[in-house]
């Protein structure tokens, strides 16, 4: 009797202790930091996009540093200066069987252009008309002006199935993603994790190994234990303090790249005496930002060069250099500009938004601090940050992250009047970045692009200080994986050894 | 008693008005929802669509009407980040909880009792003395901190059980442990203490005087009234291991309620939070009505008062 319970229970155990490993071939586990609540399309994070890349592809797709490739697309080009046509590629189809078509991109646009959608990557392709379907493998998307960004734009929106929205609906959709991507779709627990299988007719090069899982670990030193114990292969956001224990375990490694985030603390220029650009210069001297880049950082990322773009995206201008640090002269500025030192300069950051933000706060309090300027740094939860700036009340000097995902549209917005995220302004930037929106000449945008950079370093309207860090700990186990700078994982090179 | 549970549970919808009521003023003071579920540069018509939806365009008392209700039929709405009703949402989650927290629990009450009694017998002796300095030691360490010893201990030193998440019993072992050290320490403390008094108490004496075995004397006699602080002191702290179960469900990635709820509160996903915080109070005013039962039952003296 007991040998029998035993054996019932060894049959009932055997497929647990073994079965993943086993009976579905190789498999790849994934630690992610931030898990999206749901699988619905056109939540504003990235985090969200990341996991539905993996069963839906975009017409043009980035590569993990930034560049454009064809992908639903197989080509495209401009048939009027606000009309581009796509030429989609043929025999691709969806995990159902069912054949892409244009009618799909058609509807996708139209579904993120419909307000009632609340597609929130609506304005990556802010300027878009709509789409119309020329023949079954060819769509016109018509812009409402010329539109330099509109691939970059297209880049984060998936081309979903046209036929499956109408059969099931869109809860049902969201429920079950289905698309023409890389994985097929097989179970999503909220708050656990999302298991997908290669598609073996994926239209580019399918995956080498036949089963994904994405577990949220949502805490950074249980990610990295997790990739050390050998439960995950790859992990999101190592945390800068243990980078060295990923380096170090001899099970795996950090990989790094630069994002194209810009993190900056900037000014109310309509609070005195932060209107005076010589006041803002001053600070700017007063920041040690190779010490906090090394100390902080750990020396992952860069300094920022007197501008918000990071190096080499379209628009950066290599001929700026960042200030440096010089305290002396930054106290000396200040007294010359008869800044009052009692006056109170709280730093308002939020706590965990970007890589060590409330750290590099306390950091440069305490430098002001060491020129006599009354810092303080005051942290407050997302929500209530979000209050404060949309009521342009987050004080003399608050801490951001702009990301430009390559192309300097995205980032120098938040200086102009319609960008509504700074009270600063210059008329001639305004009217560069009009025009460098307005023109698909890449050089003359660039030319623009490098100008409104010189303004902003001159204006100084924020301290610019650091492009920040994508970190991913990696498994020797595993070839073939990149950091990416957009933090969307792409794995289908990766190659289990 | 059954009166008096009956009494209980008809104060039970005041309680969770007063709780919806101020989730509902705290979120909807402190934050947007449209502004975090829709991008940095969302479009006004993107803004109006969503606003209308929520019902964010009316005055706060009437959204908080709307929101009651929605409430009396059942309807908790529509969460803003997930596909589907805010209620389905947290009940898909509350298993997972209910199980860390009751393993917890359980354990935080077996191994403190018998810790306490332990040292209670042997008062003043090595026993008592190593186990006093672990319940101080325990009481004294953070929960995060803990949590990343036992990873560091269990899953990566010795590979006996796995760093997180969610699944077969091995998994529950560390996140119980770590959930179980919040409460174990003062369980142990408390029986100690009450031990030690009732010993000297008339009717341990006499027993004794009877000739009944020390062993006796003190399951039948002191146990049962020592057990009665335990449970106060449980029934006190029950908001205390759900916070610390959103801690433990963080370090582990144990997908239950308490991340749900710090994710939706984050988001400003009110529905989600309202139907969290609701399962939440439920499950500590049951546990509070079950708790003072037990004391009744062990207790004439509090069924006569």
């Amino acid at each position: 009797m007991k040998r029998r319970t035993a054996l019932a229970l060894a049959t009932l155990l055997a497929p647990l202790l073994t079965g993943v490993a086993g009976a579905a071939g190789k498999s790849l586990t994934v630690g992610a930091s931030v898990f999206p609540d749901s699988l619905r399309s056109g939540t504003s994070s990235y985090a969200s996009l990341s996991l539905l890349e993996q069963t839906n592809d975009p017409l043009v797709a980035r590569d993990n540093e930034g560049g454009l490739h064809p992908a639903l697309a197989a080509s495209w080009e401009m048939v009027d200066p606000t009309t581009m046509r796509f030429h989609l590629r043929q025999a691709v189809k969806f995990s159902d069987g069912v054949e892409l078509t244009a009618d799909d991109v058609v509807f996708t646009i139209g579904r993120v252009l419909d307000p009632q959608t609340a597609y929130a990557m609506l304005s990556r392709i802010g300027q878009v008309q709509g789409a119309a379907a020329v023949d079954k493998y060819t769509v016109d998307v018509k812009t409402k002006t010329v539109f330099p960004t509109l691939l970059r734009g297209l880049s984060d929106i998936i081309i979903e199935p046209k036929h499956y929205y109408e059969k099931v609906g869109a809860d049902a959709v969201a429920a079950h993603p289905m698309g023409t991507g890389p994985f097929v779709f097989k179970e999503w627990v909220p708050g656990d994790h999302y298991t997908l299988t290669s598609n073996k007719a994926y239209w580019s090069r399918p995956p080498s190994f036949d089963t994904l899982l994405i577990r949220t670990i949502p805490d950074g030193s249980t990610r990295v234990a997790s990739l050390v114990a050998g439960e995950s292969q790859i992990i999101e956001e190592v945390p800068i303090d243990l980078i060295d224990q990923v380096n170090q375990s001899g099970s795996a490694k950090v990989a790094e790249i630069s994002t194209t985030v810009g993190l900056v603390l900037t000014f109310d220029t309509t609070i005195k005496p932060f209107d005076d650009p010589k006041v803002r210069e001053a600070f700017d001297y007063a920041i040690d930002k190779k010490l906090i880049l090394a100390q902080i950082l750990k020396g992952q990322g860069e300094i920022l060069q007197g501008q918000v773009l990071t190096k080499g995206v379209l628009g950066w201008n290599p001929d700026l250099k960042d200030r440096g640090y010089d305290p002396a002269r930054a106290k000396k500025m200040l007294q010359d500009a008869g800044y009052d030192f009692n006056t109170p300069v709280p730093i308002t950051t939020q706590n965990g938004k970007y890589v060590s933000d409330t750290d590099i706060c306390n950091a440069v309090g305490g430098m002001l601090t060491q020129i006599g300027v009354k810092a303080t740094v005051n942290v407050v939860e997302g929500g209530v940050f979000q209050q404060m700036s949309n009521a342009f009340k987050l004080g003399p000097l608050y801490m951001i992250g702009w990301y430009s995902v390559g192309d300097a549209d995205f980032a120098s917005v938040w200086y102009t009047k319609a960008g509504l995220r700074t009270k600063w302004s210059d008329p001639e930037y305004e009217s560069l970045f009009v025009a460098a929106r307005s023109t698909n000449d890449v050089e003359q945008r660039v030319k623009d692009y490098n100008r409104m950079m010189a303004i902003l370093d001159d204006q100084t309207p924020s301290l610019f200080l650091f492009g920040l860090p994508s970190l991913y700990g990696v498994s020797d186990g595993i070839n073939g994986f990149g950091a990416a700078a957009d933090k969307l994982l792409r794995l289908t090179h990766v190659q289990i050894k | 008693m059954a009166g008096y549970v009956a009494r209980r549970l008809a104060f039970l919808p005041l309680t969770l008005l007063l709780v919806a009521f101020a989730t509902f003023v705290v979120l909807r003071l402190t934050g947007n929802p449209v502004d975090i579920f829709l991008d940095v540069n969302r479009t006004p018509e993107q803004v109006a669509a969503l606003t209308q939806r929520l019902h964010l365009d009316q005055p706060l008392p009437v959204q908080f009407l709307i929101f009651l209700w929605d409430l009396l039929h059942g309807d908790f709405g529509e969460s803003l980040q997930f596909s589907g009703s805010a209620a389905a949402v947290v009940g898909q989650r509350m298993g997972a909880t209910l199980q860390l927290a009751g393993a917890g629990l359980g354990l935080a009450l077996g191994l403190g009792v018998l810790g306490g009694i332990v040292c209670a017998v042997w008062r003043d002796r090595l026993a008592d003395t190593v186990i006093s300095a672990l319940a101080v030691a325990g009481q004294s360490m953070p929960s995060f901190w803990l949590g990343i010893l036992l990873i560091e201990f269990f899953a990566l030193q010795l590979h006996w059980l796995p760093t997180s998440g969610y699944g077969d019993l091995r998994h529950l072992v560390l996140p119980a442990v770590t959930l179980a050290a919040i409460l174990m320490p003062n369980f142990a403390l408390i029986t100690r203490t009450s031990v030690i008094e009732l010993m000297g108490e008339q009717f341990v004496v006499t027993g004794r005087a009877k000739g009944l075995s020390r062993l006796r004397v003190l399951v039948t006699h002191v146990l049962p009234n020592a057990l009665n602080p335990v449970l106060s002191f449980l029934g006190i702290q029950l908001g205390t291991l759900m916070a610390g179960s959103i801690i433990t469900e963080t370090i582990y990635a144990w997908p239950g309620v308490g991340r749900l709820l710090i994710n939706s509160i984050f988001h400003r996903d009110v529905p989600v939070v309202e139907a969290s915080v609701f399962a939440i109070a439920i499950a500590i005013a049951l546990a509070n009505l079950l708790v003072d039962v037990l004391q009744m039952m062990i207790d004439p003296r509090i069924r006569q008062a």
